[in-house]
């Protein structure tokens, strides 16, 4: 198989938007290529491999040294691109058609295991002319593979969940046993091409696979007419969702998302493996604050979700908890048909038995949740005022006599949350985005007024419909004061309405105050800049809520 | 250097106009004299007392906005004189009848590009390469990333893309006049065999094409209520204006393409909701420019029509070109 046939099934599913094309072509091309080709697909579409063998800045500087070509304008058309491979990559086009012999059949695996793993031993003047070399004999519809490969940047619409969808099409075995067949340090070879597609399923594997989640619906008003005793009430706290499960010794973290992520939380997998029990626990993995005993912010978290193998000093940086709601299955046995109120009375048996019997102590990063008990609904409405204070969302209420379903099912389990704050800001600058949104001015900064000046307190960049981006974008670029780079201040004039989760003090910023998720909810084009809000709203929204 | 206004053509209220002559040239008001460069509507409006333009861009304005308009026309190179200023019509490669115009006054040359393309199209006149002082041109792919492949390869992908689902109806939208007549054109000499419908608005130009004698693929308009097994296989070529609606309810296990040279960037395929796109244009690309700006030999070069920064900064530094601003 030839790299071209790669570049091909790239521009393929990057031209297919139904699911279940892209799984078609995945499948086809995974049927008619040989398994080493396969694994490396595999590797690189699941983004396995992060590697970056050069930057895009470096890419662009080579560019520009080898062609003459000045970096400014490179710089210019990667803002109408937002991708650095790919403005080389259209940037080269016609360039490169020197007499030299084309490699036309370099294979993906002689490519990944041979070139480019050359290319690194070089020094730098060898591996420029190497790449030069590279790019004029590849064939032209291979520069954008090349150049990708090279930056380590995959986009192509592809998650794991594709390919193991995929994969699970193909030789007819459930996803979750894909998924968990992918986990863990996929290298690319034939062994493990053969064993991703192995029919054979063998008992551990059997034994990972999580139950379908059970999701909380909005909130009601016929609710209330309920007597408040018939529901339990937790907080409703904003980290991932997640199953954790141990079966036959072995522990399993699921996302809602069917991801398997025990490779980003190596310590929680560690910590659970010593209970002597198997289970199967519902609840919430959050950073935590051991010190005020509240979870952190989610950007917190967001530092652990997405990087594998944590070292000790990320482990000790961001302390994670998994804090657990619901017991499902307990040593074999299935009891989400118990009642809930039930299911709860297990829940604490065992969370007490485990943290006397077990050997190293695990309540530095797994306890259950604390009920809430409102005495009457308009006491549950306090309550819920009051979740901004230990960083939920609001809360959580579920029936007491209900039995663990699947889905979003009604009448089962409640979500009450907070309302966002929300402040009128004046856009004062923008700035291109990337990626998809590039050659569009998509990063917006918005304003308060203090006297007579707006002060800026807030970015966003999400909020708005492609329809508005785009008339925005078009306004923008007719009501540019300056540019400064990429960035293009504005002529106030547009009114926003932003929300946020919170607010808070912070001298770094010139308002004097920071906001958390700041999102646009809505263009007030209603709106004259005069009616927008000022700081001292602001800092009055902030007394009210502490 | 003189100043504004003492040039021969200026900027006044964001169109080009002539003082001496007191002309405008494609003018977005009504006004008493208009120059047309092509049959496009935003090149078009209604209301001036008199048109002037290409035997070719006459017929195709009056298919389009009736015979309602008072039209003067000229063949390609032939001269004309207003108040004194020599005026002719040159082919400028964008659509059937297009043009470039060009002003001669006391021994200065001024050329007004209109759109263009130097590319090879069979369905209009080539781009002339016409010598001149100052150039008035359009930028509209004025970055080094656009550099446009052979159409007919841009055909035969079409073709490839609508054989290889054949149990799928192709839509492809484009601009119904020049852009949907190249595309049948090209793909009249790939290996598609299958039907071709098209929109009663691309339809109609198709017809107006074939009776100025230009050879294009044999089209079906299509009909609102089209049986879905009869469109299988088959190429649709509507305007870009019923991708988003109810119009696109008609029809049934379909696959959406657009064509235009915009199609190849990455992030703008992506966003515009078609499922592929063809990057095929019918405006220069960067290097189709810079060829156009050199051969014309200007001294003083003006862009209009697209965002001119880049290409103007790197014709004075790379071309020593000079480029000058027009007074908005």
């Amino acid at each position: 198989m030839s790299l071209k046939k790669f570049s091909k099934l790239f521009g393929d599913l990057d031209s297919i938007n139904s699911t279940n094309n892209k799984i078609e072509v995945l499948k086809n091309y995974f049927l008619s290529n040989d398994p080493i080709d396969n694994s490396w697909a595999i590797y690189l579409l699941t983004g396995k491999s992060n590697k970056r063998f050069i930057s895009g800045r470096y890419l662009k500087n080579l560019f520009s040294q080898i062609y003459e070509y000045p970096q400014w304008l490179i710089d210019t058309c990667y803002l109408k691109v937002g991708d650095s491979a790919e403005v080389i990559t259209l940037l080269l086009k016609n360039k490169t058609n020197s007499r030299k012999k084309k490699l036309s059949n370099i294979s993906l695996n002689e490519l990944l295991s041979e070139t480019i793993p050359y290319l690194s031993k070089l020094n730098e003047k060898e591996k420029n002319l190497e790449i030069k070399n590279l790019w004029e004999t590849l064939p032209e519809d291979n520069h954008l593979i090349f150049n990708k490969i090279l930056t380590g940047t995959y986009r192509v619409g592809v998650s794991i969940g594709l390919i193991t969808k995929s994969i699970s099409k193909l030789i007819n075995i459930e996803e979750e046993i894909i998924s968990h067949r992918l986990m863990g340090n996929f290298k690319p070879s034939i062994d493990s091409y053969e064993f991703l597609i192995n029919k054979n399923i063998n008992l551990q594997e059997l034994n990972s696979k999580p139950f379908p989640f059970l999701l909380a619906n909005t909130i009601e008003d016929k609710i209330f007419k309920n007597s408040i005793n018939d529901f339990q009430f937790e907080w409703k706290y904003d980290g991932i969702r997640m199953q954790l499960i141990k079966r036959s010794g072995n522990v399993s973290l699921w996302t809602r998302g069917q991801e398997l992520v025990n490779e980003s939380f190596p310590e929680l997998v560690e910590k659970m493996s010593h209970i002597k029990d198997d289970f199967v626990l519902d609840g919430e993995l959050l950073v935590w604050n051991f010190k005020e005993q509240i979870a952190f912010d989610f950007s917190l978290l967001q530092k652990r979700i997405n990087r594998k193998s944590p070292t000790r000093s990320i482990q000790i940086k961001y302390p994670i908890i998994f804090i657990a709601y619901d017991l499902l299955e307990i040593n074999g046995r299935d009891i989400r048909e118990i009642k809930l109120e039930n299911r709860r009375i297990e829940l604490e048996k065992y969370f007490s038995k485990w943290q006397i019997k077990t050997e190293n102590n695990i309540s530095d990063i797994f306890k259950i949740c604390d009920l809430i008990f409102p005495k009457d609904w308009p006491d549950a409405l306090t309550y819920k005022e009051k979740s901004r204070e230990n960083n939920t969302e609001g809360l959580i209420i579920k029936k007491k006599t209900s039995i663990y379903s699947s889905g979003r099912k009604k009448g089962i389990w409640w979500k009450y949350k907070v309302d966002p704050m929300q402040l009128d800001a004046v856009l004062i600058y923008a700035k291109g985005g990337s990626g998809r949104r590039a050659g569009l001015y998509t990063d917006y900064s918005f304003a308060l007024w203090k006297d007579n000046e707006l002060i800026k307190f807030a970015s966003a960049y999400s909020g708005l419909t492609n329809i508005e981006i785009k008339e925005l974008d078009k306004w923008i670029r007719k009501n540019t004061i300056e540019k400064f780079g990429p960035v293009r201040s504005l002529k106030p004039e547009m009114v926003f309405e932003i929300s946020f989760e919170k607010i808070q003090i912070s001298k770094r910023h010139k308002s004097g105050i920071a906001v958390r998720f700041p999102r646009i909810t809505k263009w007030r084009k209603d709106k004259k800049i005069n009616d927008a809000d000022s700081l001292e709203n602001a800092y009055e929204l902030m007394k009210k809520i502490s | 250097m003189r100043t504004k206004q003492e040039y021969l053509i200026k900027y006044k209220d964001g169109n080009l106009y002539c003082e001496l002559a007191d002309i405008w040239i494609d003018p977005s008001k009504p006004v008493k004299k208009a120059l047309i460069t092509h049959a496009h509507f935003d090149h078009f409006t209604f209301g001036c007392e008199e048109y002037i333009s290409t035997k070719e861009t006459a017929i195709l304005l009056k298919e389009r906005v009736g015979d309602n308009i008072k039209i003067k026309t000229f063949e390609y190179g032939e001269e004309f004189k207003i108040n004194g200023i020599n005026i002719s019509f040159h082919p400028s490669g964008h659509i059937l009848g297009s043009s470039q115009i060009r002003f001669i006054f006391a021994e200065e040359k001024w050329l007004i590009s209109g759109d263009f393309k130097l590319q090879k199209d069979q369905t209009c006149k080539q781009y002339e390469i016409v010598k001149t002082d100052y150039l008035i041109s359009e930028c509209t792919f004025g970055l080094p990333i656009f550099k446009w492949d052979e159409s007919n390869k841009i055909a035969n992908d079409i073709s490839k893309w609508i054989t290889n689902s054949p149990e799928k109806t192709s839509l492809l939208f484009c601009y119904s006049l020049g852009k949907a007549q190249r595309l049948l054109n090209e793909i009249g000499q790939t290996n598609f065999n299958g039907n071709i419908y098209s929109h009663g608005s691309i339809h109609k130009m198709n017809n107006s094409y074939r009776e100025l004698g230009i050879d294009i693929k044999d089209t079906i308009k299509i009909e609102n209520k089209k049986k879905i097994d009869e469109l299988k296989g088959s190429l649709i070529l509507l305007p870009p204006s019923l991708s988003k609606g109810s119009y696109l309810k008609n029809f049934k296990n379909i696959q959406t393409a657009f064509a235009s040279g915009w199609m190849s960037i990455r992030a703008l395929r992506k966003r515009s909701g078609y499922d592929k796109g063809f990057a095929i244009s019918d405006h220069a690309d960067w290097d189709g420019i810079l060829e156009v700006v050199k051969k014309s030999e200007a001294k003083n070069v003006f862009f209009h029509h697209g965002d001119s920064e880049a290409l103007s900064k790197y014709l004075v530094e790379k071309e020593s070109i000079n480029v000058l601003l027009f007074g908005k």
